[in-house]
């Protein structure tokens, strides 16, 4: 009897009595359940065989990992390197822009709207080939060359071997990489002000602060805490774009993992190479990415 | 001038091969966004793991390894195979993109589903749909408005990746750009200049149209 009731309660249809003992559509379910959960365990398996096949596929290629580990560890610092202080020369751009772009006076704004469309509309590889040599030649034909410039500048600091030859690539590389990424930081950083209600600026005002008070202890401490999420992302992202920086010649991690694999005649060694590379990546911006959506997961909490 | 005269032809066919490659990729890139985000929101961990483990490694590398782990590594291993024809500039080039692209996609397209509500799943049940029914006759047609917008924002930036597929010679713009900047080392400002151009020509429009239709939504709403 009870079987009829829970058949119905299922949501079948056709109301049709039910022998005692055959399969119920709860019994079918309760049954597929059970193996399914069976299978679940089977993944943590084959899960477990398959990370230890990939260790093994590491472990095997053991010889070639050992003789290039110290040149791909040199590549992901000088990634790294190269990603900090982009992101802080994007941080500057950014609030420069963003400034510009809430500025009262009307053509600060189109510039810095005309700053933010043009740079976004354009792939990061051409602003940085544009950067190297584009604008590297023009301002070489002017008379400023920032490798002979650095180089002075540490000769009269007595240690000029810190400037690396490629000098030139790493001042435009990173030059054109944070003016990229300050266009994005921009956008971020505008509507992370405008997003704070604007009853705040009155409460503000009505209390007796004045404009810039209101933007450094009111709106500001409020957008920071917006903008955080987003940034962390665009940190990610432009980890990811500094590879583009070996194009110019850059000796960052993807240029060491192509300079170290390209020769490579063995085809298996050659896609270890490759992998080394990604895997390396994959260690500097999966972390970086489960920090962004713990700070998503807050933000969602606190409001 | 003169300069710009001459090389606006070729970068012209330059752009039909960015759109080329850009309009193949992003479909598929689609369609697999689509069935890893099923996958990924399926509560059978045999469809999970493999999508959460792919669209996290995907979205963990550069796009230019990747490109150069299809096209040099697995190029090099489908040659001991004597199938390295299935590898050329194109195929490795679509290939990256759609595959890139479509753990982007998955990502719009679990956010989507998640924003239609709950008690419309549990209404169409109540009513009697199938779970197909009810994904394919009221979440779907729920979310794709609200996904449009940001599956036009990745195609904008579908349209400046495709700038990487130059460091293989794909001959798209970029390629273009590069191969004219060699081969006129005196003055490469104006070839920018053009190029830079073209790519905003190619991106604002559509961009425009995006903000435009994401206005019209959020009024609808």
């Amino acid at each position: 009897m009870s079987d009829i009731y829970e058949s119905r309660a299922e949501g079948s249809m056709i109301d049709k009595p039910v022998a005692k003992g055959a399969l119920t559509r709860e019994k079918m379910k309760a049954r597929s359940r059970g193996r399914l959960a069976s299978l679940d365990y089977l993944f943590y398996v084959v899960a477990a065989v398959a990370i230890f096949a990939f260790i093994y596929y590491l472990y095997a290629f053991r010889q070639l990992g050992r003789l290039y580990l110290p040149v791909f560890l040199q590549g992901t610092l000088t990634t790294l390197v190269i990603s900090l202080v982009s992101i802080v020369l994007a941080t500057c751009f950014g609030f420069i822009g963003a400034l510009g772009r809430l500025a009262r006076f009307a053509p600060v704004r189109w510039l810095a709207i005309t700053y933010v469309e043009v740079v976004r509309g354009t792939p990061v590889l051409v602003q940085l080939l544009l950067w190297y040599y584009g604008v590297g030649f023009v301002l070489s034909s002017i008379g400023f060359d920032p490798y002979s410039a650095a180089f002075q500048l540490m000769t009269a600091l007595q240690n000029n071997s810190l400037v690396p030859d490629a000098f030139n690539g790493y001042f435009y590389g990173i030059l054109g990489l944070s003016f990229n990424y300050g266009a994005y930081l921009t956008e971020v950083f505008r509507s992370g002000i405008e997003t704070v209600d604007k009853g705040q600026t009155e409460a503000g005002l009505s209390l007796g602060l004045n404009s810039r008070q209101i933007m450094r202890h009111i709106v500001l401490p409020q957008a920071i805490r917006i903008t955080i999420p987003p940034f962390t992302n665009y940190f990610i992202t432009l980890i990811q774009d500094s590879a583009l920086l070996s194009v110019l010649s850059l000796i960052e991690l993807e240029h060491v993992t192509y300079a170290l694999a390209l020769p490579q005649i063995n085809a298996n060694n050659k896609m270890f190479v490759f992998i080394l590379g990604a895997l390396f990546y994959l260690l500097l911006c999966y972390p970086l990415s489960l920090l962004a959506r713990y700070f998503e997961k807050r933000m969602a909490v606190a409001y | 001038m003169d300069l710009i005269q001459q090389a606006w032809p070729e970068f012209l066919v330059g752009v039909g091969n960015t759109l080329i490659y850009c309009v193949v990729s992003f479909p598929l890139a689609l369609l697999l966004g689509l069935v890893l985000a099923l996958m990924a929101d399926a509560r059978f961990i045999w469809l999970k793991a493999p999508a959460r483990t792919f669209i996290e490694i995907v979205r963990g590398t550069p796009i230019i390894a990747q490109l150069f782990i299809i096209y040099y590594a697995l190029g090099a291993i489908l040659a001991a195979y004597n199938l390295v024809f299935l590898i050329n500039t194109w195929s490795a080039g679509i290939a990256v993109l759609a595959l890139n692209y479509a753990a982007y996609e998955a990502e719009v397209f679990r956010a989507g589903f998640l924003s239609v509500d709950r008690g419309q799943t549990e209404a169409a049940y109540s009513l009697g749909l199938t779970a197909g029914q009810n994904f394919f006759h009221i979440v779907l047609p729920q979310a794709i408005p609200l996904m449009i917008p940001p599956f036009v924002n990745d195609f904008i930036y579908m349209l400046k990746d495709s700038a990487i597929v130059s460091v293989i010679g794909g001959g798209e713009l970029t390629s273009v750009l590069t191969a004219w900047v060699t081969r006129h080392g005196s003055n490469p400002i104006p070839l920018y200049a053009l190029a830079i151009v073209l790519y905003l020509v190619l991106s604002l429009p559509t961009s425009y149209v995006a903000r435009r239709f994401e206005r019209r939504l959020r009024a609808a709403l």
